[in-house]
């Protein structure tokens, strides 16, 4: 045998030698710049969705619920941000077990023959069967688009939560006859969210018949609340992505998982002409840069400008806070909003930040019960364009 | 003399009570079956504790993996008597085992961390000073205390075993239990604090509004680096660590630093090596998502953004350390039969698509049956969460049980523990490295080289291929 080459032996190093460049270039190459070659060229589609000439935005509400110790505490109790929402015995689903106990299927039976006609017997029902009721508030906003033509059309962005508060928010500012009148044309729902969606019987109690446009991701028991709660009208699963609704205005889905087992977010885009691009969510669970950049990849917008931001963003909906909240408000600055109508679930924590970061956010009145003059809050308006 | 603990695991025998792979595929069914069980009773958001809020659960996971490294790495059992570990019946001792280590846990939780540095030290230990806070509600101030203690034992589980795997016991090893356990335990228990206060403090610190610029380094000093200002960049490296350390102590058998004849250079080529290779393992994860997912966008949310996918990589790495210990513990380490580097080799390649599958099933079905929610990112999806138990009740039964019931724990003769270490030379010796050796160490290089080049260019096509989450 050549003792100078062993093939055995050969092998063996080999052997260990892949391992070794392996592990020296995992560690050299994978995060250092030159990887970034690696990464595709991915081209702007440019899809164009139309202008519209202003939206005029009214916050019907923003006040999802009205303690957060009252709601994280019941989420607490029941076993954290992970639990079915349908679980947790709120309004309107309540069986009068108790917190954390609750199923859609018995609270439902005991308040569905009453809706959408009779919510005031619905609801004297929920007072007796849920928990936290008095809790309960819920989001929703009135969009009025002008056209370039000068046609005025209306959407209604969610339906809120609580039956009572809703129906009250909805006299005050008029929604109640807009309904009933057919001059809103479709129900935009952003995501399954109680605070969002649970409130449907009160857009139903005035118009049974109105278009509904939902996400792709509802659960069963949201599908069904459609129907259980007297529907008669068009119903519009919409898929993840891109989908445009009138010239101007498109919504995109975005497949995001969300805390209380809810799945995949509808949001709103709005191109105003001469202005730019308009970001109008529910909770924008999937982020606020995320959505941006969304916007830049797939969509052609005046000017390229990132015009306006309403709604929620999702940081610190219960005053609470993390490291990576901070990446959001030091990068927001790189997208340049023009205006930033924030509210609801962006949190006053991060409004503040927002304000001391010296962004445009728009202040509000703090009345109907919202707490704060740092954002838009209930009653107030905004006008893109 | 009385006897403790000392050399309990290389001096027991386990033997088989079926032959083939049927012991080593019942007892996987019996632990996951034992892991649903306590995952129901303890964590899932519909059982009974639902402890997976996902903080809590996740401390109390993470420092019970640290108890009973404590007990079997550090302590060596004590102070059970040997005479007690070789004739108790395993589900007795696994019952007592398992009984003070929880007692230990929650003495360390509730009585270290939250009583004593939580009242007296660092308020966000203790979720009631944190409560004191202006806004803060219950619920998040038990979350942040959760969050700071277990990103200690992030570190402890990494440091713990790495004195004893890597730097074996030295220069301490000659000390009886239990001045040897409570010395490594110091010593361990101090490089912790350090690494915990230079990379983990920050994190917390900038919790707070304003930012705790006066207590904490805000921004932290890795914010460009990591594109994120998250101690998850942390996190990251140091889950890499944590595994790394039970592939090179189970799966790699040493290798190849037990060529290294130097006690200490090998120790200290042990300790920083696993950490050089959880780095390059770090980094690689952290670019196989970039290569999957695009590149991260600082801001966003999710898959997205650079704190989650840091947060990722440690996940990643955990999805591989289950397929090793298992092969390692139920499968006896196959294969043995060739020489080290090719056993090395092949185990790696098997626990890595045991790891690959691990992940697609645990995404595809785990919000079916865990309580946990359907897609990659959730803010409350913490797949280390049901891993790490995995793993603990895997320990229990390993360390505790002697795998029962499909294996008998019969103590070794005198004999046959002199024919092991002679075996375990004798194995050494054959794969000490010649100029053969040194040429092939050369030319793997360059074929290590080109397959990552090669795993790198296809991955994106292989990751499309298969539909994760529908």
């Amino acid at each position: 045998m050549n003792k100078s080459f062993d093939r055995r032996t050969f092998l063996k190093g080999a052997t260990t030698g892949v391992g070794f460049g392996l592990v020296g270039v995992m560690g050299l190459y994978s995060y250092s710049p030159l990887r970034k070659a690696h990464f595709p060229n991915v081209d702007r589609k440019m899809t164009d969705i139309g202008t519209l000439k202003s939206v005029h935005v009214t916050n019907i509400s923003e006040t999802s619920w009205f303690e957060n110790a009252v709601l994280m505490g019941d989420i607490k109790k029941a076993g954290g941000l992970l639990v079915n929402q349908y679980d947790y015995n709120w309004p309107p689903f309540g069986n009068g077990k108790g917190l954390g106990k609750g199923s859609y299927e018995e609270g439902i039976a005991k308040i569905k023959q009453y809706l959408p006609h009779d919510l005031e017997k619905a609801w004297s029902i929920i007072e007796q069967e849920c928990v936290s009721v008095e809790n309960a508030g819920g989001f929703a906003a009135l969009l009025d688009i002008e056209e370039l033509d000068g046609t005025k059309r209306k959407f209604l962005l969610d339906s809120g939560w609580s039956y009572k508060w809703m129906d009250e928010c909805f006299k005050r500012e008029g929604i109640d006859a807009m309904l009933r009148n057919k001059e809103i044309e479709a129900l935009i729902i952003s995501h399954e969210h109680f605070d969002h969606y649970w409130g449907l019987p009160v857009t139903l109690k005035y118009d049974p018949d109105i278009t509904i446009y939902i996400p792709e991701g509802f659960y069963e028991e949201g599908k069904q609340y459609i129907k259980d709660s007297g529907h008669t009208g068009k119903l519009i699963e919409v898929k993840n992505g891109l989908n445009k609704i009138i010239p101007g205005l498109a919504t995109y889905v975005f497949p995001v998982p969300i805390i209380c087992r809810v799945f995949g977010e509808q949001s709103i885009y709005c191109n105003v002409k001469d202005k730019g691009l308009v970001s109008v969510t529910g909770c924008c669970h999937q982020g606020i840069i995320q959505f941006a950049e969304t916007a830049y990849n797939e969509l052609k917008y005046e000017n390229d400008n990132f015009y306006g931001i309403y709604g929620g963003l999702h940081i610190s909906p219960f005053d609470d806070w993390d490291p990576k909240y901070d990446d959001l408000v030091i990068s927001l600055r790189n997208y340049d909003f023009d205006v930033i109508g924030c509210n609801h679930c962006t949190g006053l924590v991060c409004a503040n930040k927002f304000i001391q970061a010296g962004y445009p956010v728009v202040r509000g009145t703090a009345q109907h019960r919202s707490k704060d003059t740092a954002y838009l809050g209930n009653g107030d308006t905004i006008t893109f364009g | 003399m009385e006897r403790f603990g000392v050399g309990y695991l290389e001096e027991r025998k386990l033997v088989k009570r079926t032959s083939g792979l049927t012991a080593g595929i019942v007892s996987l069914v019996l632990v996951l079956a034992v892991f649903y069980g306590t995952w129901w009773i303890f964590h899932d958001p519909r059982g009974l504790m639902r402890m997976y809020t996902p903080y809590v659960g996740y401390m109390y996971c993470r420092w019970w993996l640290i108890m009973m490294i404590w007990m079997v790495y550090i302590f060596d059992y004590w102070p059970f008597r040997r005479s007690w570990l070789n004739t108790a019946h395993p589900v007795l001792k696994g019952l007592v085992l398992t009984a003070v280590s929880a007692l230990i846990l929650v003495t360390l939780i509730k009585g270290f961390f939250e009583g004593l540095l939580g009242n007296y030290g660092l308020a966000y230990f203790n979720p009631e000073q944190l409560e004191k806070l202006p806004g803060i509600t219950s619920f998040f101030a038990i979350e942040y205390a959760s969050l700071a203690i277990l990103m200690f034992a992030a570190i402890a589980s990494w440091l713990s075993p790495a004195w004893v795997v890597a730097m074996e016991n030295a220069p301490w090893e000659k000390l009886k239990q239990p001045v040897r356990g409570l010395t490594i335990l110091l010593v361990t228990f101090f490089l912790s604090t350090i690494v915990y206060f230079i990379t983990m403090h920050s994190h917390m610190g900038i919790l707070y509004q304003p930012w705790q610029s006066f207590t904490s380094i805000a921004p932290p000093y890795w914010e460009n680096f990591a594109d994120t200002v998250s101690g998850n960049f942390h996190i990251a490296w140091i889950m890499c660590c944590t595994v790394v350390i039970w592939l090179v102590e189970t799966i790699w058998q040493r290798y190849p630093f037990n060529l290294i004849k130097n006690a200490w250079a090998r120790r200290f080529a042990m300790f920083f090596g696993i950490i050089a290779i959880a780095l390059a393992l770090n980094f690689f994860l952290y670019f196989a998502q970039e290569l999957t997912w695009g590149e991260a966008v600082r801001g966003t949310r999710r898959e997205f953004s650079p704190d989650w996918r840091w947060l990722h990589v440690g996940e990643m790495a955990i999805f591989w350390l289950v397929p090793a210990l298992a092969l390692s513990f139920y499968f006896d380490n196959w294969p043995r039969k060739y020489s080290m580097p090719v056993n090395v080799a092949v185990r790696t390649v098997i626990s890595i698509v045991g790891a690959v599958l691990l992940y697609i099933v645990y995404y595809k079905t785990s919000h079916l049956f865990l309580g946990t929610q359907k897609g990659f990112s959730h803010p409350q999806q913490f797949p280390m969460i049901p891993m790490i138990w995995l793993v603990n009740i895997m320990l229990v039964h390993h360390w505790f049980m002697d795998n029962w019931p499909m294996w008998k724990m019969v103590p070794k003769t005198q004999e046959e523990i002199d024919q092991d270490h002679a075996a375990a030379a004798a194995e050494l010796e054959a794969e000490k490295p010649t100029r053969s050796y040194g040429w092939g160490v050369g030319a793997g290089v360059v074929a290590g080289v080109a397959v990552y080049f090669v795993v790198v260019a296809i991955l994106p096509a292989a990751y499309s291929a298969i539909t994760i989450i529908n």
